[in-house]
């Protein structure tokens, strides 16, 4: 089976101090990471080649400094890797993405196409199921267990309030694969230096054939307009004093809000 | 009459006895082969320095057993008879051999001794014998397995040597030479055959059954665990080989992959149990048994690297038991705390401190049984230089309010460097080590400054977890940054970045310079001497002091942190009742502090027990990762009430009158 995986890297926000600067987050002190759920996705992959035979190919949309993201995912198992970097990408939507992705994979003859549900920084969760249609693919979301079977596969897909939903897709197909599908191996810096010498593949927008009024912000639908940081809330209250004190006065303020009965 | 034996007397079909003498031999030469042909293979993996440590006291452990005695004389005289009286009776039936093929020697008065010589030799081994079964049977010694082996083995021996004694009294009975009461225990035990003629009638059969026995032990010696005879003394010669940086892939924990030293190990273990029993893991009841790690990696070892193993009907099993023993090792990789007591007690040196590493580096590369904890740690270690915080440069928090040169800016205006490391600086109760150790550096004038907020991470934890890669990064950068700026002389708070600056990172460093690393008891110790340090603060508490494991045992710093405590007028120093090079570990080595293992033990509740014994008010360590464990054992296990936990740094700010540590530490708990 011939997998195709996309990844993206993202910056780690988590427990960072985040500063907006010209209406982008400023990235100087963030550390770029690969986006959680395409991490679960290459794990999946590479575990399905592992036990099935196949190979996995990586593709990502994103600057220079992002074939990290390409690199770490070899070391993981993955057997080739793409990485479609051009300027002319910049400030497009998930629709120009998904075109531009569609460009790049349409004569790839992949089986299965894995993307994470939806990206960390942004989140939109669209580009995967804005490249289905682009490639005329059946898809699923939120996939929490595949089983790929001969021209198909099966996929359970999470829904609200621990339900969940099988559905079979005849391959190829597209599916968004959400976290906790498995755990995903641990990536060591020796694992990556092993990697090292393997070539990527570049691709940028004249590769693709595409017209540069097709891509970027230019022929995107949707534009961002600001980007702010939540406000700070006014909610909170200190505490002062001993340790015995501070716990009797937050059980008093407990008890007087109803939380202790 | 000239006394003298003569070989093969009243037996007839000698022929026969050659024949089985030759089989024998050939099975003792196939075992030895296979071990040989082992350690060759692993001598081409890693080459050995030759020996590193006084010939004497390798000679005076492999023939006195030094170090069984320790701590249990019963196995020290066990072992010393057996030794003995096996060697002897190995040099008299050599010297039997030399006597009957090549020179003739053993008659007259020089045969009498030789005779009265193997009598002692033969009693020797039997007393031995006897006691090695009741310590493992009656007592019975709780350490010691009960595998068949370990009955079968002192019983068939037992049979040689009883065995030989009858056959000697039935000659003696049924011959009756006038010199018969030299070889006494026979003489002893020839009374007991009604007559000459029957003992002349036994004598045959009894020759046959000892021949028999003896021979069959002679196949299976190699093969037993007997084989530490040779594995044990080589091994001892091997301890203390110096760190060696091993090609990657050399380092692959594959633990059938080891280098001759842990070949050697391997066979030098007798699976004594000391390990086991001062263990912290498997003394808290933990799945994990030093012991049983060796035992499988011996067996992992003959598997995939003994000739026999590539005959073709073994290829199948090979690779079922090898897959079984790798399993069983995945599942306990991750219990060691690294804390070397294993080592410390091991009679033959032959812990597996280094095949853990090993392990652990195999699965980090493998990377899919890494537990998740473990990943996030190491994450952070790669992308943040710490193992606490997804944040970069959040290493000088403790310093607010407090003037200390940053070296990472300035050259070295100042005589040390101050190396906090990741814990110290951001774990807010280790942080009070650091606030009291820059005070105490100031009261005393020395001149120091820190790497600030950005001070890298020594690649200690990277180095516990089996990281090779990052901990290579992480020294490569930590040199590179002290080699520009000059710094070579440096303090540590934690005895974990001691440990691994100075005996790892010159392994990175040829063109460095040559570094200078102190723990920060022995630059406080040196301060005393020198009478720049005075504790002038009486402080009349009854104390304990907990020797980390990276102090104590990895870096022999005993004596220097109880001098300072006795230092301080009025405090009272009373010991736990593992203490010094014996000490009981935290439970935070190893990489332990920043993994929860479903279902661990709280070994560091366990020390405190023991803290708790001594009646102690305050518990003192050397430690930020011994400090954090003791005080989270302290609140969790219920000896709030007891005592307080305190790290040496902060006692001795205290004993200076430095209340503003004190004070900080409080509203900063």
């Amino acid at each position: 089976m011939k997998i195709l995986v996309l990844v993206k890297n993202v910056p780690e926000v988590a427990e960072a101090e985040l500063e907006i600067d010209q209406g982008a987050l400023d990235l100087e002190d963030l550390e770029m990471v690969v986006n959680e759920w395409d991490n679960y996705a290459v794990e999946e992959a590479v575990r399905i080649t592992e036990a099935s035979g196949g190979e996995v190919h990586l593709m990502t949309l994103g600057n220079e400094d992002d074939e990290d993201v390409l690199r770490r995912g070899l070391a993981m198992g993955a057997h080739a890797a793409s990485h479609l970097c051009d300027e002319a990408f910049d400030g497009s939507d998930p629709a120009t993405l998904a075109r531009v992705i569609a460009a790049a994979v349409k004569d790839g003859g992949y089986d299965l196409i894995l993307t994470g549900v939806q990206s960390a920084d942004l989140g939109q969760a669209s580009t995967g199921v804005l490249l289905a249609q682009e490639l005329g693919l059946p898809h699923a979301t939120m996939a929490i267990a595949l089983e790929p079977g001969a021209g198909e596969v099966v996929v359970t897909r999470e829904l609200e309030n621990n339900t969940s939903e099988k559905v079979a897709l005849p391959l190829p197909a597209l599916v968004t694969v959400q976290s906790g599908i498995n755990q995903p191996r641990y990536v060591s810096i020796m694992g990556i230096r092993k990697v090292r010498k393997m070539t990527i593949e570049q691709i940028e927008a004249d590769d693709l054939g595409l017209a540069e009024e097709s891509l970027g912000a230019a022929a995107s639908m949707v534009d961002s307009q600001s980007l702010a940081l939540p406000p700070m809330g006014e909610g909170a209250q200190m505490l002062e004093g001993g340790l015995d004190s501070v716990c009797d006065q937050a059980a008093a303020i407990l008890r007087e809000k109803g939380g202790l009965a | 009459m000239n006394p003298l034996r003569t070989p093969f007397w009243g037996v007839e079909w000698a022929w026969l006895f050659y024949l089985l003498a030759a089989l024998a031999l050939a099975a003792l030469a196939l075992g030895l082969w296979e071990k040989i042909s082992l350690w060759a293979q692993g001598r081409r993996a890693a080459p050995v320095a030759s020996h590193k440590h006084p010939l004497g006291a390798i000679l005076a452990d492999v023939f006195l057993g030094r170090r069984i005695w320790r701590g249990e004389a019963s196995a020290g005289l066990m072992h010393l008879m057996l030794l003995w009286g096996f060697l002897g009776l190995f040099i008299g039936t050599c010297a039997v051999a030399v006597d009957h093929y090549l020179v003739s020697f053993l008659q007259g008065k020089i045969y009498l001794w030789f005779s009265a010589g193997l009598e002692v030799c033969g009693l020797l081994l039997v007393m031995g014998l006897l006691l090695a079964l009741t310590r493992r049977w009656l007592l019975p010694v709780s350490r010691l397995e009960r595998r068949p082996d370990d009955t079968l083995l002192p019983l068939w021996l037992l049979a040689v040597a009883c065995g030989g004694f009858m056959v000697e009294a039935a000659r003696l009975a049924a011959s009756r030479p006038p010199w018969e009461d030299w070889s006494f225990v026979g003489y002893g035990l020839s009374g007991f055959f009604p007559s000459a003629q029957a003992a002349r009638e036994l004598f045959p059969w009894l020759w046959w059954a000892h021949a028999i026995i003896s021979l069959g032990f002679i196949a299976w010696l190699p093969w037993s665990k007997l084989a530490h005879a040779i594995a044990a003394p080589a091994s001892l010669y091997l301890q203390g080989q110096p760190l060696a940086v091993l090609a990657v892939a050399a380092e692959e924990g594959d633990l059938a992959a080891l280098g001759l030293r842990h070949l050697l190990h391997l066979d030098a273990c007798t699976r004594c149990g000391r390990c086991v029993e001062v263990c912290p893991a498997a003394q808290a009841g933990e799945p994990f048994s030093p012991r049983d790690l060796l035992r499988r990696a011996r067996r992992q070892a003959r598997l995939k690297y003994s000739p026999l193993y590539r005959l073709p009907w073994l290829r199948g099993r090979r690779q079922a038991l090898l897959e079984r023993d790798r399993a069983a090792d995945w599942e306990v990789a991750w219990y060691c705390t690294t804390c070397r007591a294993c080592l410390e007690v091991c009679p033959v040196q032959a812990a597996p401190i280094e095949m853990i590493r090993k392990l652990r580096a195999g699965l980090v590369e493998q990377g899919s049984t890494v537990p998740p904890q473990l990943m996030d740690v190491l994450e952070k270690l790669h992308r943040y230089g710490n193992p606490w915080l997804a944040k970069k440069g959040a290493k000088a928090g403790w310093a607010q309010g407090r003037d200390i040169p940053d070296l990472r800016k300035s050259g070295p205006e100042v005589d040390w460097l101050y190396f906090v490391g990741c814990t110290t600086s951001i774990d807010t109760r280790a942080q009070g080590m650091a606030r009291a150790l820059s005070d105490v550096f100031t009261h005393c004038g020395v001149s120091f400054g820190t790497l600030g907020k950005k001070e890298p991470c020594c690649g200690d934890i990277a180095r516990r977890l089996g990281e090779q890669g990052l901990m290579e990064e992480q020294i490569e950068a930590t040199q590179a940054l002290l080699n520009k700026q000059g710094l070579t002389r440096i303090i540590c708070t934690s005895p974990h970045c001691l440990d691994t600056i100075k005996k790892v990172h010159p392994l990175f460093t040829e063109e460095g310079l040559p570094l200078q690393v102190l723990h920060y008891s022995q630059m406080l110790h040196r301060l005393w001497q020198q009478g720049r340090l005075f504790f002038d603060h009486p402080l009349p508490l009854k104390v304990t002091y907990h020797d980390p494991c990276f102090l104590a045992r990895h870096n022999r710093l005993v004596d220097e942190p109880r001098q300072l405590l006795r230092a301080i007028p009025g405090l009272e120093l009373v010991e736990m009742a593992d203490h010094g090079l014996n000490s009981l570990c935290c439970g935070g080595g190893g990489g332990r502090m920043w993994h929860e293992i479903p279902g661990q033990a709280n070994l560091a509740v366990r020390r405190l027990e023991q803290a708790a014994a001594t009646g102690a008010e305050l518990v003192v360590t050397a430690c930020p990762l011994c400090l954090i464990m003791l005080e989270d054992a302290r609140k969790t296990g219920g000896f709030e009430d007891k005592f307080a936990i305190i790290d040496l740094s902060e006692l001795a700010a205290r004993a200076l009158g430095l209340a503003a540590t004190d004070r900080e530490a409080e509203t900063n708990p």
